[in-house]
Order: structure tokens, then sequence, then C-alpha cells
């Protein structure tokens, strides 16, 4: 293998690929990157063997083959190169990588190839192109309710629906649960449902460019397998497991009636939240008492100090009080796009709803705290 | 408990009571696990090895460990415990740590504990009573058997000024050897060493913390429940093993019997190699994915003893899985879940 690239395109597109290489693995392959060269293309890969990723690489290709290089060393080498042009070049009989680029060289000692796995490929039959603009903000949304406990697999992941006109996702660490639904200005050309670990996603959210021109029209290709999703946008292909076992229903889980609906300024909101939460430390839940007209947003830490701040709120009956995570309710609160929400509420033990008041299709769950008073 | 396996035998054997009784495994290289109080006379202790206790007392009647029993026995003590007392940190099979600092009387609330233990189990049990951790578990191994003793810490600093620093737990055998060549070889004496001096000679963690220890202070809070950070399996074999094959059946079995009763996965997999001649090494390989799998584990094992090669025939293989899972987002006791 013998292949010539940009200092700086290689170095953008090592970052992309390095961060799905494996950290610490029994299989040192895994902790590398696989330079792939065909005649007319050159690929960078990497996996841990949960989580896939090929980004191409323009290059001059003089010579195919591949090789496995330490993902975090190649790293390090290449943002450190003293040339714009750089050649990487497979050395069989030393078992290296020379890495030339203006006077420096390198050579890197390869690691296995052998070791290294064959990547699913994409294609196959039941290819569903989605807008990757939509697909992206419906993860962002609801990413943050994921569960990062590695016991209950299952919550790890955020369950993806495609059909029709429509886009959903749901996550729930059991404490909080997202939903967003995303209508789709096309009719899909197929559906899919799959559990996708929220990693993936997240690397996927990174994979697709954003904010530029033209982005609305990128369309991300998403196939499902048995056990496999593969997602191929602007020439990466990402691929991922799929989790196994049942994804909570996430309709049961929402009560059918609330005994209060208060419309609220979010943005409002969102920042007595933030201010308060500064005194909520140690896992001091963030107080929400209700009165007639108002909620006094309040929190305590032992030995700390206390907070608390009254906002106008159109309530009426019985007052109460209920106690959240402070991270939790900020994770909701800043899930709405901005302007109005809903906060709907039952009682001080049962769970609370926050939605955009815009009807744009987002839920978030809240469990309560149980406060000793 | 008092001298628990061998107790716990005596339940089912009173033929023996009275007699020098050792539980111990049956192998050329098994240890002493208990010795009876009549036994402990001859210098039988626990830790030494059973040929050394044979020669040392041949009257005393050897019992092969059953350790199913001593569980059933250990957790049937430990439910007495909850009966009476809210906080208890279980230590092991045989020790406990009771949080008495909402009693108004914790003297006569453990007198009818130990009493409890006795009507229904049939086995005595040493109370230690104080301030702390340290001072409890002190007192509670000075007058056992059946032992009840409640200090102040300056009470405890004036009772065992003439012990040696070993009595303390926290203070091993190297730190006891490095005080004796020092000229500290009493509790009392360490307890009225200048700090700068310790600190000098071992550091200013340790230092301080031996100077703390010697002078019975601590503030260990009570951990109620006990999160393993690892588990491990390994085996003494009844002879040095020096072929490298039989060496590597050894681990992969042992790498299956401890997948086997993992109760989480974890990240971390390490060997422990301990040669003929006594030196120990210990070799570990972090995975990216926590595993529990015989297959993974065994072949990382594996990898890491081909790695290290013993030079010298092997006497103890051992097995460890550590770093479980991630904790999951600190939540607030009080927090509510969904139901899923």
């Amino acid at each position: 293998m013998k292949i010539t690239c940009s200092s700086a395109e290689l170095l953008a597109q090592l970052q992309t690929v390095a961060r799905v290489a494996s950290t610490r693995s029994a299989v040192q392959a895994l902790s590398g990157v696989q330079v792939a060269a065909t005649a007319d293309a050159v690929e960078l890969r990497a996996t841990d063997m949960e989580v896939s990723l090929r980004v191409p690489l323009t290059a001059d290709v003089e010579r195919p083959g591949s090789a496995v290089l330490p993902a975090r060393l190649t790293l390090d080498v290449v943002r450190a190169l003293p040339a714009e042009q750089v050649t990487l070049e497979l050395r069989p009989s030393d078992q290296d990588v020379e890495i030339a680029s203006g006077a420096a060289t390198f050579h890197i000692r390869t690691l296995r190839s052998e070791d290294f796995p064959p990547l699913p490929e994409p294609g196959g039959d039941a290819i569903v192109e989605v807008p990757a603009a939509a697909f992206v903000e419906t993860v962002t949304r609801v990413a943050r309710s994921a569960s990062r406990d590695e016991t209950r697999p299952i919550l790890t992941g955020i369950l993806v629906s495609a059909s029709g006109r429509e886009l959903r996702m749901v996550a729930t660490d059991s404490y909080r649960l997202s939903v967003k639904e995303t209508p789709l200005d096309r009719e899909l050309a197929g559906s899919f449902e799959a559990n996708v670990p929220a990693r993936a996603l997240q690397e996927l959210v990174r994979l697709v460019p954003q904010g530029g021109e033209g982005d609305e029209e990128a369309v991300l290709r998403v196939g499902v397998r048995a056990n496999q999703i593969v997602f191929e946008t602007g020439g990466a292909i990402l691929s991922s497991r799929l989790i196994d076992g049942q994804f909570p229903n996430f309709r049961q889980l929402l009560p059918d009636s609330y005994e209060h609906e208060l419309r609220i300024n979010g943005d409002e909101f969102t920042d007595v939240v933030r201010r308060i939460s500064l005194l909520a430390q140690k896992n001091a839940p963030l107080r929400l008492a209700f009165r007639e007209g108002e909620v006094t947003v309040s929190a305590q830490t032992p030995d700390v100090g206390e907070a608390s701040e009254t906002l106008p709120v159109a309530f009426t009956g019985e007052p109460f009080e209920i106690g959240f995570n402070p991270e939790f309710l900020r994770d909701g609160l800043e899930s709405v796009d901005s302007g109005d929400l809903i906060l709907k509420l039952i009682s001080p033990l049962r769970p609370g709803l926050i939605e955009s008041a815009d009807g744009s299709g987002f839920l978030y769950l809240i469990m309560p705290i149980r406060l000793n008073v | 408990m008092d001298a628990f396996y061998v107790s716990v035998e005596l339940l089912r054997r009173p033929e023996l009571r009275g007699r020098p009784v050792v539980v111990s495994g049956t192998g050329p290289r098994a240890v002493v696990t208990t010795a009876s109080y009549e036994a402990r006379r001859f210098g039988v202790r626990s830790a030494i090895p059973a040929a050394r206790a044979r020669r040392l007392c041949p009257q005393a009647v050897f019992i092969p460990p059953d350790f199913e029993l001593y569980r059933r026995v250990s957790a049937q003590v430990m439910g007495i415990l909850r009966e009476h007392i809210e906080r208890v940190e279980v230590v092991g099979l045989d020790e406990a740590y009771l949080d008495l600092s909402d009693l108004q009387r914790p003297r006569a609330a453990m007198r009818r504990v130990v009493a409890e233990i006795r009507a229904r189990t049939g086995l005595t049990a040493s109370v230690g009573i104080g301030p702390n951790k340290l001072v409890a578990k002190v007192c509670s191994d000075a007058e056992k058997p059946a032992g009840f003793l409640a200090l102040s810490r300056e009470e405890a600093c004036a009772r065992f000024a003439g012990a040696p620093p070993g009595l303390v737990p926290g203070i091993g055998p190297k730190t006891v050897e490095r005080l004796a060549a020092m000229g500290i070889t009493t509790l009392g004496r360490l307890a009225a060493t200048d700090e700068a001096v310790l600190c000098e000679r071992f550091g200013p963690n340790h230092g301080r913390d031996l100077l703390a220890r010697a002078r019975f202070h601590d503030a260990e809070q009570l951990t109620l429940e006990r999160v393993p950070v690892s588990e491990s399996r390994e085996t003494t074999f009844p002879q040095d093993v020096a072929d490298p094959a039989e060496q590597e059946r050894a681990l992969v079995a042992l790498a299956e019997r401890l997948c086997t009763g993992l109760k989480r996965p974890g990240r971390t997999i390490g060997i422990k190699v301990r040669l003929d001649d006594w030196t120990t090494v210990t070799r570990a390989r972090t995975l990216a994915e926590r595993t529990s799998d015989p297959l993974t584990v065994s072949s990382v094992a594996l990898d890491l003893l081909r790695a290290y090669a013993p030079a010298r025939p092997v006497r103890l293989l051992g097995v460890r899985v550590a770093g479980f899972d991630a904790p999951a987002p600190e939540v607030d006791a009080g927090q509510l879940a969904l139901p899923v």
C-alpha cells in the first residue's frame, strides 16, 4: 500500500474514525485504524466490535493494499506533520508503515491485519432513505434520556421507528422518558424499527454535517438487518449492533390524565431551574412548590446553603410540592425547543410531563423524588 | 463470632467439645482456617500450614471445612443482628459492625443480642463497643471468647499502650518490622512518636495514618452495602507445575469456574502466578467491553500467562475479573422510577 494525500484531510478523517476505535481491547488490532486502499479509493476504518465506522479519504493511490495502524499514536503523528502533503507506505518486510511529510519520516509498526474484522457492507434490499437533518434533530432531542447503566442494556439504546411520514425515537433510563415524533415532508419508501445503542447514534450525529447549505437535502441511507443497522451518509458508513430484547412500551408509561396543566415560558423557567440548581448539590432534589398563581423553585444542600425563586404560573387548586432531580429536570427543559412549554402534573409522587406548547411532538416524562417533609 | 468454623462443627459433633479441633483442608499445602481455643494453646493459629499444626498438636481432630454450612449459619446470625440493629455492616462470615449510635443503652442491647445468638444458634460471640470502628474491633478481639468490652478512645489508648502495634487493624507485619527497627515496639510508643518522624519514614499519608491508628482515631463510616470490586478464583497446586500445558489447562478451568459464578461482567481480567520460590506476580489487561464470557476471560488470561512465561515451576495460579459496571448516574434515594 502506498498513498499520498493532504495532511489536513488525513487528520480530519482520522480524528473522526479514531473515536470509534477501541481504547482498550484484548485484541490489539481493534485499537487501530485500518487504512484500506483500492485502485481508486481509500477508506479509514475502525471498530470496537459494537460500533464500526468507515470514512473515505481523498488520496492518490500508488499501490493498493491495507494496513492497521495504532490509532492514538498515528493521530498524534499526523497532527504534528510539518508539510501539507503526506505519504503513507506499507513496508511489509519491516512490518511498519512509513509516514513521510516534508523532511520528516516516521516508521510505525503495524498491528496484526488478520485480527481486524471485516466491517459490515452497506446495501442489501431493505434500505430506507431518511432526511439526515430530521434524523439528527430527533436523536439529539431524546439521547439524554438513554441509560448509561450497562446492567440494563435495553435502556442504553434509543428505539428508532420510521414509517410512512413519521420518524419517532424513544429513550428512557427509567427515571425519565423522552419521545420525539418528527413529521417528514415525504413518504418513506419502507419502514423499520430498531433499538440502536445511543452511543452509535451520537457518533452518527457527529458524522452528519450540520448547518451548511444544502444540508436540508442530505440523505441518510439506513439498512436494518437481523441484528445490525448500517447508516450511510456523505460517503461514510457507520454500523452498529442492535440491542436485543423488548424495548418498554412508552404509551403504557404515559399517564392517561393529569390534575394540572400549566403553560409556562420555557426560557424563563429553564433559567430559574438552572440558577436554583446551583444549590442542589450531592443529589439534593429541586423542589417545586405550587400555590395559587405561582411556583417557588427551591433547593437546599446541607452544609452548603439554599436558594429559592418564585415565578408566576397559572396554578389553581390545593398547593403541593414536588421534588425532581435537578439534572433530569434541566435535561427535559433544555430538550424542549425554545418557546412556551406545557407542564403537566398529577401529585407529588406521580410522574410529571413536559411538552412543547407548539405541538412539535416532543414529550418528556419525569419521575419525581420523594421529599421527606 | 468465636472460633466460628470450629464452633459450628462442634454443634453437630458435640463429642469433640473440650478437645483441640482444627478446621483445615487436607492437601499437602492446606492451611488452618480455624482452631479451637484448646488447639490454640498448642500454638495452632489460623493461616499456618496444616502440616505444621499436625506437628504442634498431633492429638487434635482435623475437620475439612464445610463452607456451605458456615454460610447458612452465618446468614442466621446476621439475621438476628438485623432484627435488633438497623445499620449492620457484615465484614465476613463471622464478623459485623453495628451502628449503636441511636440506642439509649447500647451495652444492654448488645447483651440481649449475644444472648439471643447463643439461644438460637448455640454459638458464642464477642462484643467490642467503642466510639469508632477501630476501638470496637480491637475491643471485640481483646477478651475472646465470649468477650464483652466497651472502651472510650482514651481508655483504649491506655489499655493497649503496651500491646504491639500489629494489634491494630491496618498496621501490617511489614510496617511492624519497620517500626521495630525504629525502636517502636508498642502502641503507646507509636502514639507518642512525633508525626514528623513517622511522616519522614513512611511518607506523609501513611505516617499520619499510623499515628491516628495508634491513638485509636478512626472516622470510617459503616459500609452498609458491600460492592465487590473484583472477583477471583485461585488454586494452589498439590505439587508445583512446570509444564506450560498443564498450567494453561488449570488456568482455563479457573476462568470457567470464575465466569460461572460471576454476578456482573467485568472489564479487567487479571492473573496471579506464584512460583515455587514464592515470587508472586499479577498481570492484568483491561478490555473495551465488559465480559463474563469464559472464552474471552480464559483467552486473555492465557495471553497474560504466556506473556509472563513463568521461569520456574508454578505453585499457585489465579484468575480475576474486575472493573465491573460503571456506576449508574447517582440518583437520590427517594428517586422514583418508571416500571420499565
